[in-house]
């Protein structure tokens, strides 16, 4: 017998799951993504790689800019090209902006009425409308800093190779520490709210990060080691979903909010690093669900860090230039931290700066055998014991605590 | 005050942008909410009537025989039909791979290739009659606001039928083309963005489609090719969000 889950909602992009029974008990669980394919892959090559990072932007609106960032910086990396301190804290700025946007939108809008009880966040408006109000906030916060070096609130491009079209005024700056320090009385009391939560899903293993905290030159494991995803993790396709499956070491492993805590807590700001040492016992039990918890715990982190990143560039001032950028044969890869988690783009270039070479992989890709895991281990827990409805509704929070983002798990790979 | 209007809120393949750009209206999207009941919007709700909407918005790009079928479901439980983003008006990005859709598949997923369904990515407007297409990817929010408040109060939306160029030159942004040489399709391209690109100093890409009408892609073409840009790179260009014909 298999028990069809209908398509998921309040989750980004169309997926959905069955579980097969066999004999009265539950014998596997298979999360079948059906949204279509989009070839980014393929749309690519042959580009002239000024253009790849307003392409590669379209893979997904709710992080766009840090697919702009990691496709900049493979360009970047295969020409050989360092950008200096200034243009790294802008593009920092720009991804914290992101994750203030993608963490409000999924912790408020997509998460919150279930704990609350309620099909959506608009009809949980009547009754908490003031939290609803909270989590806009920070999401508006978010997207102005998309805006500002991003270009706009989706699919700007203003994110380029050597640089930025234009650079953010000191005004711009200025708003920024004034709004970090504004909204940090809601980031907390976002972390009040998801420390309340029972744990569920499977209990991690593996965790898998880039070397820094919002991006990276490697990735790292529970060991530290750090290494590039072609030595420790491995792509297959699936035949029941447009999404392909990866393994680190042949086993599932989980990239997000809670990996980039459990393995990176001492680059965290003052305010943050003590959030997680009150919950640090919680968040090391590993359940997935915590990941919720580990994203309230980044809206503290990030609103911390926008303030102290817009204060030092206005102590010293906006320089303003660009890297000249000179194509050539090369290869590089861009690994950075989606909200979601980890976020690789590869090229290979030729001489004259076009694409020969394009490999893109997406958390919800990384993710997605961890998310079967985690299904199989609550509907086993589940079934038999509580109503269908229950059970159904159990496994659709056990997804959504992933923050998956199925429009980006779609692609594809090598060529 | 007659009832509200009820709404749908339809995904086919994309980047879920169009569906999210809904959600940054913030506290505006409450004011549409005074005419407008949400029937489906499956990003935001769990809520589904599978009945009738007196408008349906239909973001994406037919991609697969399941987004068909929910394009000729919204369709045929809807009055009044919007292609919003440019994936539904004109295929954007993920429609100029010019490959055959067993070749794609072959290429992304091995020999074997995938046996699930796949189709060409295709615009909605190429399979269903729509009541409005707002193009735009993203689209501007604020166009999608105004359509529809002006739909609940019986008004037929505004359809900008001007290049990005005027509203560049309303801005007084400093043409790109001219000055820095840069690609920009400004001039072919439907305007409504308020030249959000060119505020950033760089050239328009093209992504609310072709201008209807006078347009002269030629033209462009040739200032283009006289700035030194090869043909493979402008016709890609001009295929990207669109399939314009230089």
């Amino acid at each position: 017998m298999i028990i069809e889950l209908r398509e998921f909602a309040r989750v980004e992009g169309n997926g959905k799951a069955e579980i097969v029974i066999e004999d009265g008990d539950v014998k596997d669980v298979r999360l079948k993504i059906v949204e279509g394919p989009r070839f980014f892959e393929l749309l690519t090559l042959g580009r002239h790689y000024y253009d790849v990072p307003d392409l590669e932007a379209r893979i997904c609106a709710i992080c766009y800019l840090a697919h702009s960032v990691a496709s900049v910086m493979g360009i970047e990396r295969a020409f050989g090209v360092e950008v200096p301190e200034e243009i790294q804290l802008l593009r920092e700025l720009g991804l914290i902006g992101e994750f203030l946007e993608s963490h409000a939108l999924h912790l408020y809008l997509l998460v919150a009425p279930d704990v609350f009880g309620y099909p959506d966040a608009i009809r949980m408006a009547t009754k908490h409308g003031e939290l609803v109000k909270e989590g806009l906030a920070l999401k508006a916060f978010g997207n102005r800093l998309r805006e500002l070096i991003g270009g706009r609130e989706i699919h700007g491009i203003n994110v380029k190779p050597g640089g930025f079209g234009r650079y953010p005024t000191q005004e711009g700056l200025e708003e920024v520490e004034r709004q970090s320090e504004a909204l940090l009385r809601l980031a907390k009391r976002a972390v009040r709210l998801f420390a309340q939560l029972d744990p569920y899903g499977e209990r991690v293993k593996h965790f898998v990060v880039t070397d820094g905290y919002l991006w990276g030159k490697r990735l790292i494991a529970e060991d530290k080691e750090p290494f590039h995803y072609t030595e420790r993790i491995e792509e297959r396709s699936l035949v029941y979903s447009f999404a392909k499956q990866s393994r680190y070491n042949g086993e599932d492993f989980f990239v997000g909010a809670l990996s980039r805590l459990l393995l990176k807590n001492e680059m965290l700001t003052p305010e943050a690093k003590r959030l997680f040492e009150e919950h640090r016992e919680r968040l090391e039990t590993g359940y997935v669900s915590y990941n919720n918890l580990a994203q309230a715990i980044e809206l503290v982190y990030s609103l911390e860090r926008a303030g102290e990143i817009a204060k030092t560039l206005l102590d010293r001032g906006i320089n303003g230039e660009n890297v000249p950028v000179e194509p050539r044969e090369g290869e590089g890869i861009g690994y950075v931290e989606a909200p979601r988690g980890v976020l690789i783009h590869h090229y290979r270039t030729d001489s004259e700066g076009r694409i020969t070479y394009s490999n893109i992989i997406t958390p919800t890709a990384l993710n997605h055998a961890m998310i079967e895991a985690s299904l199989l281990r609550e509907a086993k827990a589940l079934y038999g014991e509580a109503d269908e409805g229950d059970m159904i509704q159990r496994l659709e929070e056990t997804v959504r605590a992933f923050d998956p983002c199925i429009s980006c798990s779609v692609h594809l790979v090598k060529l | 005050m007659m009832g509200k209007l009820k709404l749908g809120v339809f995904e086919l393949t994309d980047c879920g942008g169009c569906a999210l750009n809904m959600l940054f209206l913030y506290e505006r999207l409450f004011d549409l909410l005074e005419f407008y009941e949400i029937g489906e919007f499956h990003m935001a709700s769990s809520l589904k009537t599978e009945n009738h909407y007196d408008v349906a918005v239909v973001t994406g790009t037919v991609s697969s025989h399941r987004d068909l079928e929910l394009l000729k479901h919204a369709r045929n439980h809807s009055n009044y039909l919007i292609a919003l983003g440019t994936c539904a008006t004109h295929g954007d990005v993920q429609a100029s791979v010019e490959l055959p859709i067993r070749e794609k598949l072959k290429a992304v997923y091995g020999d074997e290739g995938n046996p699930m369904k796949a189709l060409d990515s295709k615009p909605v407007v190429e399979y269903v009659a729509v009541d409005l297409a707002i193009p735009g990817c993203p689209y501007d929010k604020n166009e999608l606001y105004q359509a529809l408040m002006d739909i609940a109060k019986g008004i037929d939306p505004v359809r900008p039928d001007y290049p990005v160029c005027v509203e560049c030159k309303l801005n007084e942004y400093e043409c790109v083309l001219v000055k820095k040489d840069l690609p920009c399709l400004g001039p072919i391209t439907l305007g409504g963005c308020n030249a959000v690109c060119i505020k950033s100093g760089l050239g328009c890409i093209g992504c609310r489609g072709p201008l209807p009408g006078e347009v002269n892609p030629a033209s462009e073409y040739e200032i283009l090719k006289g700035k030194g840009y090869d043909d493979d790179y402008i016709v890609r260009k001009f295929k990207t969000f669109a399939r314009w014909e230089p």
